[in-house]
């Protein structure tokens, strides 16, 4: 087992597993009895929409640590950071007291568009040295660590010369961040580019991971997507444990966003993976 | 940034700008060595173009069944080129649907009060998340913070309220002063036509009148004033002290 070197350098902690805060359960999470550890927030939700965000952001943040997990801070792209984004998001990390924030590696932004999806960078030495000095920015803007999350991506860049792995690493060793690992992007990349998901987690700087996501994806004849709208499949649960063999315990979020047909059903997810984590722990 | 890293980003935005067969090709022809299959390149086009629809669909429920399915995807289609995602948060882009709406009317045959609903809906979200919180307890009566004003040339209120039944006719034409507001502990959107008793309560938390002042100056009943600045604070127009 790995020792999870950057967690333990910024004191982190795993924190057990949480769930996201959406939409639909801004009434029903910050009441809930069920067990939960912690709770994660898509900072875009916040930054500038008052009213019920607000309030269920807060009542969360009186019960348990909230993470917040952004979708538009455009590491890779290459317009300039946006300043009122990054402003704001630095001010909504303190005001939750978030022991870390994350992002996707990949870029979300061109000439001033949000294009509110995460659009894949071609794996190359040219990306890893745009992409470094902002994460270097963003981490001394924010003042917090920060994680990287591995995307799903349907197609290779053009250019590439690095494999996936190797260009992870590179990113997040020269920018000392650490690394989200979705274990179901992992598989959903494994089955839509032919590799191996095991050799592809082997590879990867596993003593930087600080988080794991876990979610359902939607398989169409010739393509997986990742769409965030089922449940954890049991090829995704057994990679799981296979990470957490090497990391040791990891703070874990079950992602569900599409389809979701309770916030019951939501966190009976997180029961199995806070039941595997005991189970990882025992061993 | 590499030149070879400007050229895929600048590639990336003619093809993500105006997804289709034709910018597809032209992007490949940029990539000469690309062996990436075009159906999965095309997901992503298609993608990033249905977040803008399914924003605008979210926001503007009414009016997409106003205009018919047809003139609605063409109308959204030709919107999207505009480029209206210039904010992180994506249901900013309805902001400036309600100007394109207008500006299509006669060109597009919409009907008549197309834009003055899409001035209604937009303004009913932007009420839903303002950042104007209200303040709690209040030390007079206040205006609510969030409160949006529209005047409008057909009656929506109504139309709105009444929704389903006669849907086929529009709303009537007609001056319309609506007032917009989230109720401070519900925080959902309220809406009214501003009545003559809307009005009057408004200007008493504005200016800082009493009941009594106003029941002196009009020789309205104080008790009608008062059960007026009551039933509105109950709806959260106006904020009162606790009695
Ligand atoms: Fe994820």
């Amino acid at each position: 087992m790995v020792a999870t070197t950057y967690a333990r350098r910024h004191g982190l902690s795993p924190l057990g597993v949480g769930i996201g805060l959406r939409r639909s359960f801004y009434e029903e999470l910050p009441r809930t009895q069920r067990t939960l550890d912690w709770v994660e927030i898509i900072p875009e939700n916040f930054l500038s929409l008052g009213g019920r965000s607000q309030r269920a952001l807060d009542a969360c943040a009186e019960r348990w640590p909230v993470l917040p997990h952004g979708v538009g801070l455009d590491i890779g792209g290459p317009d300039a950071l946006d300043e009122d984004y990054v402003t704001g998001l630095a001010a909504l990390v303190k005001r939750v007291d978030a022991p870390f924030f994350s992002d996707h590696l990949c870029y979300s932004r061109l000439g001033g568009v949000y294009l509110h999806d995460l659009l894949p960078l071609p794996f190359t030495e040219a990306v890893v040295e745009h992409v470094v000095p902002r994460v270097r920015e963003v981490v001394a803007r924010v003042g917090r660590p920060f994680l990287l999350e591995n995307p799903s991506y349907y197609a290779n860049m053009p250019g590439g010369t690095l494999s996936e792995a190797d260009f992870l690493r590179h990113v997040v060793e020269e920018a000392d961040c650490g690394l989200l690992l979705d274990v179901n992007n992992v598989y959903v990349n494994a089955r839509n580019h032919g590799y191996d998901a095991r050799s592809f987690v082997d590879a990867l700087p596993l003593e930087r991971v600080v988080q794991i996501h876990l979610a359902g994806h939607t398989t169409y004849p010739d393509v997986i997507i990742d769409t965030h709208g089922d449940r954890v499949c049991d090829d995704v649960w057994s990679l799981y444990r296979y990470v957490l063999a090497r990391t040791g315990p990891v703070s874990t979020l079950i992602e569900w966003d599409q389809d979701i047909p309770s916030m019951a059903a939501v966190l009976d997810e997180a029961d199995l993976a806070r039941a595997a984590l005991r189970e990882g722990a025992g061993r | 940034m590499k030149p070879s890293l400007k050229h895929f980003f600048d590639s990336m935005g003619s093809y993500l700008a105006r997804p289709g067969g034709e910018s597809l090709e032209r992007l490949y022809t940029a990539h000469p060595e690309w062996r990436a299959p075009s159906s999965r390149v095309s997901i992503y086009g298609d993608f990033v173009r249905g977040h803008v629809r399914t924003a605008l669909e979210k926001l503007f429920p009414l009016l997409r069944g106003a205009v018919g399915a047809e003139a609605w995807l063409a109308l959204v289609e030709d919107f999207t080129l505009t480029r209206p995602a210039r904010h992180h948060e994506v249901n900013r882009v309805g902001e400036g649907f309600p100007a394109f709406v207008a500006d299509a009317v006669s060109s597009r045959g919409l009907p008549p009060y197309a834009p003055a609903l899409a001035r209604f809906e937009w303004s009913d979200f932007a009420v839903f998340v303002s950042q104007a919180e209200a303040p709690a307890p209040v030390e007079r009566l206040t205006p609510n913070p969030t409160l949006v004003v529209l005047e409008q040339p057909f009656r929506i209120c109504a139309w709105v309220r009444a929704r389903g039944q006669g849907a086929a006719r529009g709303p009537e034409a007609g001056d319309e002063l609506a007032l917009l507001w989230r109720h401070p502990e519900r925080l959902v959107t309220y809406y009214q036509e501003a009545t003559p008793a809307a009005l009057l309560v408004l200007k008493m938390a504005v200016e800082g009148l009493s009941a009594s002042d106003v029941a002196t100056a009009t020789g309205m009943p104080e008790a009608d004033i008062l059960e007026s600045v009551a039933r509105l604070s109950r709806e959260g127009l106006v904020l009162a002290p606790l009695a």
